[in-house]
């Protein structure tokens, strides 16, 4: 996949460069999608994704309150 | 297409801020290939498509450059700094927790490390392009750069494609068809 987003980003910057401004715009918009493709595929993969425990409240105990002096 | 003295001077500013952003972009991808081919420091997927996001930034300055002033080029400019930001956040947060197996990749500059780095060039450059807008505006910007500045930007724009081919062989090299991993390179490793 990452291949896949240098090859397009490698085309854009060379047509930029030298060759058609059409084709240049396309391949760095294919570029881009498929960066924001890859970025959501590494977050949310349970093989290579990553995860931040510190936002991972679902699983967290909810916190005792006791009414004023009952706990006495 | 004749501008009219009025529009010099924006124009020439104009010019002169995407040099400087595309000067920029390739300096820091530059430091980042130093650090990856002297320093021996193998990229994360997420700081692999920070690059990408950067690349994407002098893209629009090379169309500019080759093709004169539209606000679609600034928007690709702006939209690619959106992307490095998102994506800069995101491994800053993911690496500020101290747990074992995830801790900053890379070494730090200045004390701070590459992700955050990231977030402070992304906030800079669309607060640049911000302040260029408002200042400059787009109207009668739409003309070929002055020579002065038409050379020495192409050959910052051949720098900027030679280092993306660059990182397309590096890329090749180190995650093949497959996914990225920090430990090795693909293809120098033998399996």
């Amino acid at each position: 996949m990452m291949l896949a987003v240098f090859a397009a980003l490698s085309l854009a910057l060379l047509a930029g460069y030298c060759g058609p401004r059409w084709f240049a715009v396309w391949s760095m918009l294919v570029c881009l999608a498929l960066s924001i493709g890859l970025f959501l595929f590494e977050i949310y993969n349970p093989d290579y994704g990553f995860r931040m425990p510190w936002l991972q409240v679902q699983l967290d105990t909810l916190p005792q309150v006791w009414p004023r002096g009952a706990h006495s | 297409m004749n501008m009219t003295p009025g529009a010099r001077l924006p124009a020439a500013l104009n010019d002169l801020f995407l040099f400087a952003v595309m000067l920029t972009m390739a300096a820091i991808l530059t430091t980042a290939m130093v650090f990856q081919y002297h320093g021996g420091e193998i990229p994360c997927p997420l700081c692999l498509l920070q690059r990408v996001a950067m690349f994407g930034v002098c893209f629009g300055a090379i169309l500019h450059f080759r093709h004169g002033y539209s606000a679609r080029h600034d928007g690709i400019s702006m939209l690619s700094a959106l992307l490095l930001l998102i994506i800069s956040a995101r491994q800053t947060l993911l690496d500020i927790y101290p747990r074992p197996g995830h801790s900053y990749i890379g070494s730090a500059v200045f004390g701070l490390h590459m992700p955050v780095w990231s977030v402070l060039i992304a906030v800079a450059i669309l607060l640049a392009f911000a302040i260029k807008l408002a200042a400059l505006g787009g109207e009668g910007l739409s003309d070929r750069p002055p020579p002065a500045l038409g050379r020495p930007a192409r050959w910052l724009s051949f720098y900027v494609v030679a280092i993306c081919l660059i990182n397309l062989g590096s890329v090749i090299v180190q995650c093949g068809a497959d996914a990225c991993h920090t430990t090795e390179y693909r293809w120098l490793s033998g399996s």
